[in-house]
């Protein structure tokens, strides 16, 4: 790593030196290093190595701001433990909190104390984005979001194409000449958005929320343009960037003047829209925002659509994504979505507010230089899925998708992995 | 009042004064400002956060029983510690007894806790994860306080240990200004803004699976 400059080190220090309120500090000063949060970290289960305690990644955060904002820490940093921001440190920050921690908030509900931890590592990520220390892999998916309006930086011809694609394919299976995906219709109840990977790879879960829509009778569009959910500035600890990511949306539903923001199929997306935009913007949003389990969980109370629970006979489980359930307060809302739709549900140990993260959180399915640690860590999902015996996993958020797929395919688990608007689309009962 | 008890009194007024600065800057700091719409409850989610989520399906507790059992037992005896010198120190005007079986009482609670803290000390010198984890204040935090404990237990059955009695104690309060025994603040406060968070997002209190 080449030498830090003191703008470098300036610019990162000012995010300890001047916190916006009281959170960071609380959270700085209150770890105890009693250790006792180590099982409840993935990558600590898996590997057995202490720097990935939950604690040791608070302390590196912490014994900054101990040398920097502490007078014990500048009179007597030896006895603190307060460490300088130099090369060393800087190069220790990026493996550990970027490199291992899926900010999936874990350790947070199980330490002892109660330290915000998940929260002091996206500081630490916070101050290694000011220096310009974003590992280049996660900062292209970022710049790509910024310049393009996706992460995945798909051409529009090419993202039109395949709503064109998948409209032809929703008339064919509903044999309705009038069924649509509209783009950029002005004045729709809905404006639905997407993860980048659903027109990349998977764009059957388009159209199955197209068929969701269609039977709903929603009035609904997307946009052609920014349509992307994600937002990788929540993972790359730049607000900045995150803000401008977060205003791509907002400005959308004002552009088309649309009712509702409806946030696609995406945990870290619909934190980053629903709970950290309006802060990135600095700005309550005058539209209502709500997740896509939300609304079919509407259509299904209300009687707009109806399901057949006996039309999947397999047995199914369900993946709690951290940013929906732990840090989204969702955890039922997604349960009667799914259980709407099937009969024999069965629940991972644990689920719910204490489920395992997949391991693809944070920004790790970005990172390829973690892939390695990503795939180990994902064994301890391998493992719920095995044991719950079921052959479907829902979820819905596609970044667990790709990651779950992947432990599927590398620990063989032999499973389908569906969202929740696939398993929907399968029990709904089509009315002529 | 002898000098030490003065020294002990003014150790007293420092730490109480630095403390509550500490509270004062957190005060001031104030509330994240959050602009998203709140889903749920803030204050049931504080109190939650501050009450049942202590020991509610939390691996801390849980898988760690000894460990977090000692904690506690621990933390209970330096609160009763601390009780007891403000109540030394006004005995000074009062000089009220305490009853023999009182006594007893505390000199067995506190024992309890003394050894409870000094098996955290061996375990954090002992074992290889805590061990690296720590820092000079964490055994030197630990260690004051054990000993502080000890000292309470020693003054309760013999004051001829008064004296060293109340220098311990002024060690023990002013290095509460400079090292990690801070928490006392830290603490509550950091549940508070879990209750805050959790509680905003509808997450905490927990609802029942449906």
């Amino acid at each position: 790593m080449e030498k830090l400059s003191q703008e470098q080190i300036d610019k990162a220090l000012k995010i300890l030196k001047m916190p916006a309120d009281s959170k960071l500090v609380t959270h700085l000063n209150a770890c105890v290093h009693c250790g006792l949060c180590a099982d409840s970290c993935m990558y600590y289960k898996s590997m057995k190595e202490d720097k990935f305690i939950p604690a040791r990644k608070v302390e590196l955060v912490a014994s900054l701001y101990r040398r920097y904002c502490t007078l014990t820490g500048k009179i007597a940093p030896k006895l603190v433990n307060a460490r300088d921001l130099d090369e060393k440190m800087a190069e220790e920050m990026i493996d550990i909190l970027f490199g291992a921690c899926t900010l999936c908030g874990r350790c947070v509900k199980h330490c002892s104390i109660g330290v915000d931890i998940a929260y002091v590592v996206r500081t630490g990520r916070q101050m290694l984005a000011a220096m310009g220390l974003v590992p280049a892999t996660l900062q292209a998916t970022v710049d790509a979001a910024l310049t393009t309006g996706n992460n995945m930086a798909i051409p529009t011809e090419e993202f039109v194409d395949t709503i064109k694609w998948m409209e032809e394919e929703l008339i064919d299976e509903m044999q309705d000449e009038n069924a649509r995906i509209p783009l950029d219709e002005m004045n729709k109840n809905v404006l639905y958005t997407l993860n980048p990977r659903e027109p990349k790879f998977f764009p059957l879960s388009i159209s199955a929320m197209a068929k969701v829509f269609y039977v709903a009778k929603e009035s609904w569009t997307l946009s052609s343009t920014m349509y992307d959910v994600t937002n990788y500035g929540l993972f790359n600890g730049n607000n900045e960037e995150a803000g401008i990511i977060a205003r791509h949306l907002h400005d959308e539903v004002k552009r088309l003047q649309a009712k509702m923001l409806v946030l696609g199929e995406c945990g870290h997306g619909s934190r980053a829209n629903r709970w950290e935009g309006p802060n990135y913007l600095g700005m309550k949003y005058d539209f209502d925002m709500i997740t896509v389990a939300e609304l079919i969980n509407d259509y299904i109370r209300s009687g707009r659509i109806k399901l057949d629970k006996t039309i999947i006979k397999e047995r199914v489980t369900m993946h709690d994504p951290c940013n929906l359930v732990r840090n989204g307060g969702l955890v039922n809302e997604l349960r009667f979505a799914v259980k709407s739709a099937v009969n024999d549900f069965v629940e991972m140990n644990p689920y719910g507010n204490d489920n395992f993260c997949c391991g693809g959180g944070g920004g790790q399915l970005a990172m390829s230089e973690y892939n390695d640690r990503r795939i180990k860590i994902g064994e301890i999902k391998a493992e719920q899925i095995r044991n719950t015996g079921a052959t479907i996993v829902v979820t819905p958020c596609h970044n667990c998708i790709d990651q779950l797929m992947q432990i599927n395919h590398y620990y063989k688990l032999n499973v389908k992995i569906k969202s929740i608007a696939e398993i929907i689309a399968d029990a709904l009962v089509i009315e002529k | 009042m002898n000098w030490y008890q003065w020294m002990a009194l003014g150790a007293l007024a420092i730490c109480a004064l630095v403390l509550f600065a500490h509270f004062i800057r957190l005060i001031r700091l104030g509330n994240p400002t959050d602009y998203s719409k709140k889903s749920g409850s803030v204050a049931k989610g504080v109190a939650y956060s501050s009450t049942v989520a202590m020991i509610d399906h939390k691996e801390s507790a849980y898988l760690h029983i000894p460990t977090y059992f000692a904690g506690m037992v621990y933390h209970v005896g330096t609160f009763v510690s601390l009780f007891l010198f403000v109540f030394f120190l006004i005995n000074i005007a009062l000089e009220f007894t305490l009853p023999l079986w009182l006594k007893w009482i505390l000199i067995t609670g506190l024992s309890i806790s003394t050894i409870c803290g000094f098996i955290l000390f061996v375990k954090r010198l002992l074992v290889k994860n805590m061990r690296n984890l720590s820092n000079l204040d964490d055994y030197l935090s630990n260690l004051i306080v054990t000993l502080f404990q000890g000292m309470t237990i020693g003054y309760l059955l013999c004051t001829c240990v008064e004296t060293n009695y109340y220098i311990f104690v002024c060690i023990l309060l002013l290095y509460m200004t400079v090292g990690k025994l801070k928490h006392v603040v830290y603490f509550f406060a950091a549940r508070y803004h879990l209750g805050f968070f959790y509680g905003w997002r509808n997450t905490w209190p927990p609802k029942k699976v449906k």
